[in-house]
C-alpha cells in the first residue's frame, strides 16, 4: 500500500502543502486519506462536489477490514459557495486534526459574486488555514481545467501558490498550452 | 378624507412619496395613494466595525436614522447584537445599502435586499390584490388598511379588472406581424403595424377611454411594447402605457441561468407603473395556470401582478419564507453564509440519495391501484418540522431522522414548516373541493387553476431547501426530507404487503399494488388508513388502472425505467408519463397519433380488439403523411439549446437550426426551444422561423414516418405490434415509399478510456492506485 | 443540490467496467452468463441504493444471488411437477 507516497509525502503540521492537478488525481487523495483515516481523525473540506466515498472505502478496504470504523475517522463538510467555504475554515476545531481541502477554488469561480469580493473571500480562507496549519496537517488541492474560466482561475491560484510551502503541479497531456507558472 | 372598499392592484417606491399604491376602488374608481414608508436594514458583526459604520453613516440624520438592537439570528438560534439603519424613503434603499455593503465589506447585512412589497405585507398585512378596507387623508395619504379576505381564503371575491389584450396577428420572430389586435370585452380592433401614427393614434385613444388595469400582450416584453415606445418617441405621440405620470417604463434584461440541472431561458421584461403587464409568452407556466394562477401566485408570495407573473416557483417559495421570517421578526439575511456541519463521511452514503424508486415489470398490468402521498415532500416538511434551524447538530435523543444520524428541535415551529403550511392545507382543501364538485362547478375553472399554482410551489419548494444561495436553505434538511421519504415509502410497501397486495412499483411519492380480489375503491380503503396510520402522512388513491403498460427506457425498450408509463383508470381517463404524448418536445403529429390509439384501445372492454382500428388509422396517418396532407405547423419539433452554439461538436438538429437561424440574423440563446422541420439532404432541418416558407417537398417524410412508427408501436407492443412488425406491415402496405434500414442497435458498451499524461510521475497520480 | 457520490446504476456500471478485462478473456459463452448476471442484479439496483454499503459490490452479489435462488427455485418447482405427472 501507500504507493501514492512516492507521489506526495503526507502532510505535515506546520506545513501547508498544495497540489495543482487535474479532476483524475482525486483517486490518489483519496488513497492518502485512507492512510490518514487508519491513523486518526482527519477533516475534509469539499469544494467541488468531489469527494469520492467509494474510492476511499475501497483503498481503506486493500488495507484493512475495518473500513466503516475508518469512514467514521473522516470528517467531511461540503462547500457549494465561496462564502460557505470560508464559514467551514472559520468553524474548524483547532486540534491537530489534519485538514484536506478538496478542489479549493471551485467555488470562488461563481461570476454572481463580485471578483475583488472572492478575492477578499479566498484571502480570509487562506489565513484561516496558514493558523490551523501551525497545529495540524493542511493539504489543498487546486484543480486545474482543460477550459480555463478566463483568467480568474490564474489570479486566484497566485495567492495559494505564495501561501503553500510545499507545491506539487500535476499535468494532462492537452492542458500543456495552459500551463501554469509555478511562481 | 377617503374612505372605501377595494383591491390593492400595484405598488412601487416614488423618489418624493416614498411608496406609491394603486387601488381598484369597488365603485369603480381607480385610486393613487401615497405612503410614508421609512424601511429598515440591519448590519451584524463587531462592536468596532459597527461603530465605524454609524459614525459613516451619522451625518444624514434626515435620511437616515440609527440604532442599536437586538434581532433574531434563527440560525444561531439566539438574539444577536445589530446595528438598524433605517432610511426614510425606501426608493433610496438599495443605494445606500450597496454603498454601505462596499464600504463596510466585512459586516454582514440582513433584511437588505427585499422586495418593498414584502416589507408592506409585513408591516400591514396588505397584500399585492388583496381586497381591503382603506382610510386616507386629503392629501391621499395613506393612513389605515385592512385586509377583508387574507390570502388563504378559497372563494375569493372576484377583482373587477380591466383587461386589454394587445397581440400582433403572428408571432414576430416567425414572420413579420401586419396588424396589432386590440381586445377589451367583446370588443375588438385591428391596427395596421405598417402605418404607425394613425395606430399609436387611436391606441392612445383607446387606452384613455378604457384606462385598463392589466395589459396582457403576447410578446410584449420582447417584441410589441419595444416597438410601440421606439415609434411612440419618434412620432411623438406618448401612449400613456403607465398610469403613473411622469416615470418611464422599467426594463429588466434577459438572462439564462441553471436551475435542477436545466438551462433555463427568461426574455427582457417591461414593467409598467400603476398599471401591471404581463407578456403570455414570457410569463411563468402561462400555459399551466393562466391569469387566475398568476393572481394566486400574486397574493400568496405578496409580489406584484407583474413580477410574480415573471418569477419562478422558486423565487416565488422564497418570497413566502423571507414575508415569514418579516413577519415573525427573523432576520433574512444577504448572503447565506451555513455551511455544511462536519459529519462523518460514513454517513454520506445514506445521506446523499434522493427518492426511492423502483425497476417495474415491463408489459401490462391488470386492475392496478395507484396510490400517492399527498404532496409528500412539503407535507414531510411540515409534518416533521423541518427547517434549516430546526436541525440539529448534535443528535441525541428522540426525532432522529431514519438513518441519517440527525435529530430534529421540534419544540418550536421551523420556518420553513411555518411558511408551508398554510400553503399545503390550501392545496389539499382546494383539491378535496375539486373531487367532490362536478364537472360544470362554476369555481371548478378558477380553482383548479389556482390549484396548479400552489402546486408547482409545492414541488418547488423541496428543491429549494437544499438550493446553494436559498437564505433559508440548509443541505441537512434537504437530506432529512428525502430520508423521511424514503421511511414513508417503505412503510407504505410493507403495509400493503402485510394486507396481501402485490407491490407493483413504487415512485418516490407513489406506489402500484395489485390484489386478485381487491379492485373497487372501497377495497382499498383499508390499505389507505393503515399506510396513514403508520406513516402520520395523508394519501390517496389516484385510481384504480384496468390496465397499465410499463415500458423500457428509450435507449434499450428491454431496460426497466420507473417513470415511463401509461395506462387507463376504471373511468376510462387516461394517464401517461413520459412518452412521445407527454414530451413537449416531439411534434403534434406523433403525439396526437399515440395519444389517439390510446383512446382507441381505451376504448373497448378488451384492448386488442382495438387493434384492426389501431392499424387502420395508422396507415390513414402515413397515407397523409405522403401525400402531404398533413399541416407543416403539425410537423414541428421544438427542441431546447442545450449550450452555447461553440460548445457542439456534433451539433444536435437544435443547433443546426439555430446556425440557420444565425445566418439571417436570428440570435437564440441557450436554454430557448427552437421549432424546426426534419427535410431531405443537408443539414437536414429547417428553422419553422425563417423568413422564406418552407417547401413542402422538402420535408423528410421517411424520417417522420420512423418517428410515428416508434411511437406506435411504445403503444400497441404489449399487444403484439411492435416497431418492426408495424413497420414490415406498413412497408407491404405501401409500396409507394421505400423505407431506410432501421438505426442501428446501440453499440457495446467500452470500458472507461484512460488518460495517457506526459509526466510517468503524474501519470501515476492521476490514474489513481 | 447537485449529489457527491454516483447512483446505483452508475456503480453498477464501474463495477462491471472493473471487470472489462475479466469478462474479455471468458469464452464466448461465459460472457453472456456473466452479462446476464449483471442484468439480473439490476433488478435490485433500488434495494441497493437504499441499502448505500460503501462496498456496494458486496449487495450487487447478493442480488444476483437473489436472482439465482429465484430461479433456483422455479425450476425445483417444475421439477416436482414433473415427478408427480410421472409418478
Amino acid at each position: 500500500m501507500d504507493r501514492q507516497i512516492t507521489v506526495f509525502p503526507m502532510p505535515k503540521t506546520g506545513k501547508i502543502s498544495l497540489v495543482v492537478a487535474p479532476r483524475g488525481v482525486v483517486q490518489t487523495l483519496m488513497s492518502m486519506l485512507a492512510t490518514l483515516a487508519q491513523r486518526g481523525r482527519v477533516i475534509v473540506l469539499d469544494g467541488g462536489n468531489c469527494f469520492d466515498g467509494y474510492a476511499l472505502a475501497r483503498a481503506l478496504r486493500r488495507s484493512t477490514h475495518q473500513v466503516q470504523a475508518a469512514l467514521k475517522q473522516v470528517l467531511l463538510s461540503r462547500a457549494f459557495t465561496c462564502y460557505q467555504l470560508v464559514a467551514m475554515l472559520a468553524e474548524l476545531p483547532v486540534d491537530g486534526t489534519p485538514v484536506i481541502v478538496l478542489d479549493m477554488l471551485s467555488t470562488f469561480l461563481d461570476e454572481n459574486v463580485h471578483f475583488t469580493k472572492r478575492q477578499r473571500l479566498l484571502a480570509n480562507g487562506l489565513n484561516l488555514l496558514r493558523q490551523i496549519s501551525a497545529g495540524a496537517p493542511v493539504a489543498i488541492w487546486a484543480r486545474t481545467r482543460s477550459s480555463p474560466v478566463g483568467d480568474e482561475d490564474r489570479q486566484l491560484l497566485i495567492p495559494l501558490l505564495e501561501t503553500a510551502h510545499d507545491i506539487w503541479e500535476l499535468q494532462a497531456p492537452h492542458t500543456l498550452e495552459h500551463q501554469l507558472p509555478l511562481f | 378624507m377617503l374612505e372605501f372598499t377595494g383591491w390593492l392592484l400595484d405598488l412601487f417606491e416614488d423618489p418624493r412619496e416614498g411608496l406609491v399604491l394603486y387601488f381598484i376602488d369597488e365603485d369603480g374608481a381607480r385610486r393613487r395613494l401615497i405612503y410614508p414608508f421609512p424601511v429598515t436594514f440591519y448590519a451584524l458583526g463587531s462592536d468596532v466595525e459597527l461603530r465605524a459604520l454609524w459614525r459613516h453613516l451619522s451625518n444624514r440624520p434626515r435620511e437616515i436614522t440609527l440604532r442599536r438592537t437586538q434581532r433574531m439570528d434563527v440560525f444561531k438560534r439566539r438574539m444577536v447584537m445589530a446595528l438598524a439603519v433605517t432610511v426614510q424613503n425606501p426608493y433610496e434603499v438599495s443605494k445606500v445599502f450597496r454603498q454601505t455593503a462596499a464600504h463596510f465589506p466585512h459586516l454582514e447585512y440582513a433584511d437588505a435586499d427585499l422586495q418593498v412589497s414584502l416589507r408592506f405585507a409585513a408591516k400591514t398585512k396588505a397584500f399585492p390584490l388583496s381586497r381591503c378596507r382603506v382610510v386616507a387623508d386629503e392629501d391621499h395619504k395613506l393612513e389605515t388598511i385592512d385586509i377583508l379576505e387574507d390570502a388563504w381564503v378559497l372563494k375569493t371575491m372576484p377583482i373587477p379588472l380591466r383587461i386589454m389584450t394587445l397581440s400582433p396577428d403572428v408571432a414576430p420572430h416567425h414572420a413579420r406581424p401586419h396588424y396589432l389586435k386590440a381586445a377589451i370585452g367583446d370588443e375588438e380592433y385591428h391596427f395596421d403595424l405598417q402605418t404607425w401614427r394613425p395606430l399609436l393614434v387611436n391606441l392612445r385613444a383607446l387606452i384613455q377611454r378604457y384606462d385598463p388595469d392589466l395589459l396582457l400582450t403576447d410578446w410584449g416584453d420582447t417584441w410589441l411594447l419595444p416597438r410601440l415606445l421606439q415609434q411612440s418617441e419618434k412620432y411623438h405621440i406618448p401612449l400613456g402605457l403607465n398610469r403613473e405620470v411622469g416615470r418611464g417604463v422599467s426594463w429588466h434584461e434577459e438572462r439564462t441561468y441553471f436551475s435542477y440541472g436545466q438551462i433555463v431561458y427568461r426574455g427582457q421584461q417591461i414593467h409598467l407603473f400603476g398599471r401591471c403587464h404581463i407578456d403570455r409568452q414570457n410569463a411563468m407556466l402561462w400555459d399551466d395556470y393562466r391569469l387566475d394562477g398568476t393572481i394566486e401566485v400574486s397574493r400568496i408570495t405578496a409580489l406584484p401582478l407583474q413580477t410574480a407573473s415573471r418569477v419562478s416557483p422558486g423565487t416565488g417559495i422564497s418570497s413566502i419564507e423571507m414575508l415569514t421570517a418579516l413577519r415573525e421578526g427573523i432576520l433574512v439575511p444577504w448572503q447565506k453564509q451555513q455551511a455544511e456541519m462536519l459529519k462523518p463521511a460514513a454517513d454520506l452514503f445514506t445521506a446523499d440519495q434522493g427518492g426511492l424508486v423502483y425497476q417495474p415489470h415491463i408489459g401490462v398490468h391488470k386492475h392496478v391501484a395507484q396510490i400517492d402521498f399527498v404532496s409528500l415532500y412539503p407535507a414531510i416538511m411540515v409534518h416533521f418540522n423541518i427547517s434549516p434551524e430546526t436541525i440539529l447538530p448534535d443528535p441525541q435523543g428522540d426525532n432522529m431522522v431514519p438513518a441519517l444520524g440527525l435529530a430534529i428541535d421540534t419544540s418550536q415551529d421551523g420556518l420553513v414548516p411555518k411558511a408551508l403550511r398554510p400553503l399545503l392545507e390550501k392545496r389539499i382543501a382546494m383539491k378535496k373541493y375539486l373531487a367532490s364538485k362536478p364537472s360544470w362547478d362554476p369555481f371548478r375553472k378558477n380553482f383548479s387553476r389556482r390549484a396548479s399554482a400552489l402546486k408547482w410551489l409545492l414541488v418547488t419548494c423541496f428543491g429549494y431547501l437544499g438550493y446553494k444561495n436559498a437564505r433559508f436553505g440548509r443541505i441537512e434538511a434537504h437530506q432529512a426530507v428525502t430520508a423521511y421519504g424514503r421511511e414513508a415509502l417503505l412503510r407504505a410497501k410493507e403495509a400493503a404487503e402485510d394486507l396481501g397486495f402485490e407491490v407493483i412499483q413504487l415512485y418516490v411519492d407513489g406506489l402500484w399494488v395489485q390484489h386478485p380480489d381487491k379492485t373497487q375503491p372501497a377495497d382499498i380503503e383499508p390499505l389507505l388508513l393503515e399506510i396513514q396510520a403508520r406513516t402520520a402522512l395523508p394519501i390517496s388513491l389516484d385510481g384504480i388502472y384496468r390496465w397499465v403498460v410499463f415500458v423500457g427506457s428509450r435507449q434499450d425498450k428491454n431496460r426497466p425505467v420507473a417513470n415511463r408509463y401509461f395506462g387507463v383508470f376504471q373511468d376510462g381517463s387516461i394517464k401517461v408519463r413520459g412518452i412521445d404524448a407527454r414530451r413537449r418536445d416531439s411534434t403534434p403529429f406523433v403525439s396526437q397519433a399515440q395519444m389517439h390509439l390510446l383512446e382507441l384501445l381505451a376504448s373497448k372492454d378488451q384492448p386488442e380488439e382495438a387493434l384492426p382500428e389501431a392499424i387502420a388509422f395508422l396507415q390513414e396517418r402515413l397515407r397523409a403523411l405522403r401525400h402531404r396532407q398533413v399541416d407543416l405547423s403539425d410537423l414541428l419539433v421544438r427542441q431546447r439549446l442545450g449550450r452555447k452554439l461553440a460548445a457542439y461538436r456534433t451539433p444536435s438538429p437544435a443547433a443546426r437550426a439555430v446556425l440557420q437561424l444565425q445566418s439571417v440574423g436570428k440570435e437564440m440563446r441557450p436554454g430557448q426551444r427552437v421549432p424546426f422541420l426534419y427535410t431531405l439532404g443537408r443539414p437536414g432541418v429547417f428553422a419553422w422561423d425563417m423568413p422564406q416558407r418552407p417547401n413542402p417537398q422538402a420535408v423528410d417524410v421517411a424520417r417522420y414516418q420512423r418517428l410515428l412508427l416508434r411511437a406506435a408501436g411504445i403503444v400497441l407492443e404489449s399487444w403484439g405490434w411492435d416497431e418492426k412488425r408495424l413497420t414490415e406491415k406498413m412497408l407491404s402496405d405501401a409500396s409507394q415509399l421505400k423505407l431506410p434500414t432501421l438505426p442501428k442497435p446501440h453499440p457495446e458498451k467500452h470500458g472507461h478510456q484512460v488518460r495517457r499524461l506526459t509526466d510517468s510521475q503524474a501519470s501515476h497520480a492521476l490514474s489513481g492506485p | 443540490m447537485g449529489r457527491t457520490l454516483p447512483s446505483a446504476t452508475q456503480l453498477m456500471l464501474n463495477e462491471e467496467a472493473a471487470l472489462s478485462r475479466f469478462r474479455r478473456a471468458l469464452r464466448r459463452g461465459d460472457q453472456l452468463v456473466f452479462d446476464d448476471l449483471f442484468t439480473a442484479a439490476q433488478k435490485h439496483i433500488s434495494a441497493a441504493a437504499y441499502a448505500a454499503h460503501a462496498l456496494p459490490f458486496e449487495t450487487f452479489l447478493m442480488a444476483m444471488l437473489i436472482e439465482e435462488h429465484k430461479e433456483v427455485m422455479r425450476l425445483r418447482k417444475i421439477i416436482e411437477v414433473l415427478q408427480e405427472m410421472h409418478a
